[in-house]
């Protein structure tokens, strides 16, 4: 098929009503959870995940990755008007956002970040559209050494980038693969860690872990506050066409935050909210006046915002090219595809060009009908605002409840997903972080599978590993990931000691 | 953290209880992987990394502040929806989806400390019903009937 067939292809898919009714649903929830705080684009995946089980694959791809990256366009919305995240990608946002809005250039502020997403996530399609199928082919040349060392490599760069503690982080992932290891082992038919519970013999569901750490857990940590309602903006929002300065001093922003988005979305472990600090971080380094960011600069909020939706398109390219989900959010995506029986990977797009070509279509559509809901629609998103917590958390309950129990039509899933949700929230409390735990969860048993044919295929030899040229690459950035985590920490200790002896 | 060192002896037990079941199971040889062998890998892994953050808690002991993360917070609210989860996983196969989910969201908005019983009935019975509706109707999702048959 050439390649303006398979655009039309795309757009066929995209314009069939049922399709385009999840693209529109995607998108406006994607709007409307990240304006609001205390729930995110990954809790919402997970918690809608079970929704898509009676839809079309094409119908559920659509609407979850429309909920990704809706929530960027809607995360900027509070960031700017009421200094209040709705996601964490949106956090860098408050601090030049918030400013701009107090010093009355809120409709510029908003105005240059829907349209720097907007131009963003459009040219992260682009790149997703001709990144996806070379990589696809490199990936036809990969084995099992390969796939293990990639796998390896999203694992250790998620613990790399961990938000707190990186030993924790790996502690996680362990405890992660332990939890995939249950259920019967598929080379011997021997059951692990079981327990004699019959329902374990399958394993341990992702959708109760999923529901568990990301919805129960959230909704208890929500509940140790006041349930009342927030504070929110009662002025007026004019002027959202950014003026020809504005957009002359943020044109080049957008432009880097584009590219270092998708880069950043490209890197296992690489994220959306990793992808905006540095997008702030590079914005105030080659900036001319370093001394306005903090203080309301357009470039501060260009930057981030076009980065994090860029990055939305990036990091979808090793998942549907590797079959690999690099973050917690491709993992969910990675389970949606699993529902349906479908395999992501180097076999993906000659498999499923419908699929593929659709989501590329609806991307685009998804982006636009992002603009046309967020600029003129601003006010009615802040109103979301005045939802009380309250009423939020019963809904998000029973969809958790749900989504639990409809996965398996089992009550003990329900069981397991109120413990994972104290587990959830026992690892909020005490610093631990949940990415890596389900990212391993979801990559462990695959992983388990490739590493044990590995050792078969070598009859024993770990250099099997190391001799392949790709894998023995991969293991060796993974190495020095490592050790650049551990060589600050032993210097830190050293100087601990060096000081307590003298 | 001051909890550390609690934490990481939690991990560090469960790090030797999934190593020994791992042996039991066999770990097999490099030629002939056994289903043991990712888990005792895994487990030992998580018992090192647990001993070392036991360390460096012991170290830190005296830096930490020993706070409790749970004074002030609502810790009868969480115990309570916990309980209301459990005691809904146990009841919804008997009495039925419509039923059971009614008497828990009863029960959540109260929780929630809404204030006019009106206005709890109300919302139960319309996230109960819309629910329903999407699910079971819409989306043709098998929720449990109960004894009740809805």
């Amino acid at each position: 098929m050439g390649f303006f067939d398979s655009i039309l292809l795309g757009f066929q898919v995209i314009l069939d009503p049922g399709n385009l009714l999840f693209c529109g649903i995607g998108v406006v929830l994607g709007t409307m959870i990240g304006v609001l705080p205390g729930i995110g684009p990954t809790t919402t995946m997970a918690i809608l995940l079970p929704v898509t089980f009676r839809t079309t694959p094409t119908e559920s791809i659509i609407m979850l990755t429309g909920i990704f990256y809706g929530a960027m366009y809607g995360g900027s919305t509070t960031s700017i008007l009421v200094n209040l995240p709705g996601e964490a990608a949106s956090v860098v946002t408050c601090i030049d956002g918030y400013q701009m809005a107090r010093k009355g250039r809120a409709g510029p502020a908003l105005g240059i970040a829907a349209w720097g997403s907007f131009i963003a996530g459009t040219s992260a399609v682009i790149g997703l559209m001709f990144v996806t199928q070379p990589l696809a082919q490199f990936a036809l040349r990969f084995g099992p050494p390969e796939y293990f060392a990639i796998m390896c490599i999203g694992l250790v760069a998620v613990t790399y980038l961990a938000q707190r503690s990186v030993l924790k982080a790996i502690m996680m992932a362990f405890v992660g693969i332990l939890i995939g290891a249950v259920g019967v082992d598929m080379m011997h038919g021997t059951q692990r860690f079981t327990f004699g519970i019959d329902e374990l013999l399958d394993g341990v569901g992702i959708f109760p872990i999923l529901m568990g750490l990301f919805g129960i857990s959230e909704v208890l940590e929500n509940l140790e506050q006041n349930l009342g309602s927030s504070q929110i903006y009662q002025a007026h929002v004019k002027n959202l066409w950014p003026s020809l300065e504005d957009w002359a001093r943020a044109k080049w922003s957008i432009v880097r935050g584009t590219i270092l988005g998708f880069i950043v979305g490209l890197i296992p472990g690489g994220g959306v909210t990793l992808s905006s600090f540095i997008s702030y971080a590079v914005e105030k380094k080659v900036s001319k006046h370093p001394e306005e960011f903090g203080k309301g600069a357009i470039e501060g909020v260009a930057g981030p915002e076009s980065a994090n939706n860029a990055c939305t398109g990036g990091c979808m390219i090793p998942l549907l090219s590797l079959g690999v989900p690099t973050n917690v959010t491709m993992a969910i995506l990675f389970s949606a595809f699993i529902i349906h029986g479908i395999a992501p990977g180097p076999f993906f797009i000659k498999a499923h060009p419908d699929i593929f070509w659709g989501l590329i279509a609806s991307m685009w559509v998804g982006n636009v009908l992002l603009v046309v809901l967020n600029l003129p629609l601003i006010g009615l998103w802040v109103q979301f605002l005045k939802i009380p917590y309250r009423i939020l958390f019963p809904i998000i309950l029973l969809f958790c409840l749900i989504g639990a129990y409809t996965s398996s039509n089992a009550s003990f899933d329900l069981i397991l997903m109120a413990v994972f949700g104290v587990l959830g929230y026992l690892m909020k409390k005490f610093g631990y972080e949940a990415a890596p735990l389900v990212l391993a969860v979801v990559l462990g048993p695959i992983m388990e599978a490739n590493f044990r044919q590995s050792l078969v295929m070598s009859q024993g030899s770990f250099i099997i590993f190391f001799s392949r040229p790709i894998s023995g690459i991969t293991f060796g950035i993974a190495a020095l990931l490592l050790i650049s985590t551990i060589v600050p920490f032993v210097k830190r200790r050293y100087k601990k000691y060096q000081e307590f002896k003298d | 953290m001051a909890y550390d060192r609690w934490t990481s002896l939690f991990w560090l037990a469960l790090s030797v209880g999934a190593c020994v079941k791992s042996v039991f199971l066999g770990i097999g040889a490099p030629n002939k992987p056994g289903p043991g062998l990712v888990p005792f890998g895994a487990s030992v892994g998580l018992g090192i990394l647990s001993a070392g953050l036991f360390i460096q808690a012991m170290i830190k002991k005296g830096e930490a502040r020993e706070e409790s993360l749970f004074t002030g917070k609502n810790w009868r609210r969480i115990l309570f929806t916990i309980l209301a989860i459990v005691i809904y996983a146990k009841i919804l196969p008997l009495m039925g989806y419509l039923v059971t989910t009614f008497f828990l969201m009863l029960f959540v908005f109260w929780l929630a400390e809404t204030k006019k019983w009106y206005w709890i009935l109300f919302s139960s019975l319309a996230i109960t019903g819309a629910s329903h509706l999407v699910f079971a109707v819409w989306l043709k999702c098998q929720l449990p009937r109960g004894i009740l048959s809805f």
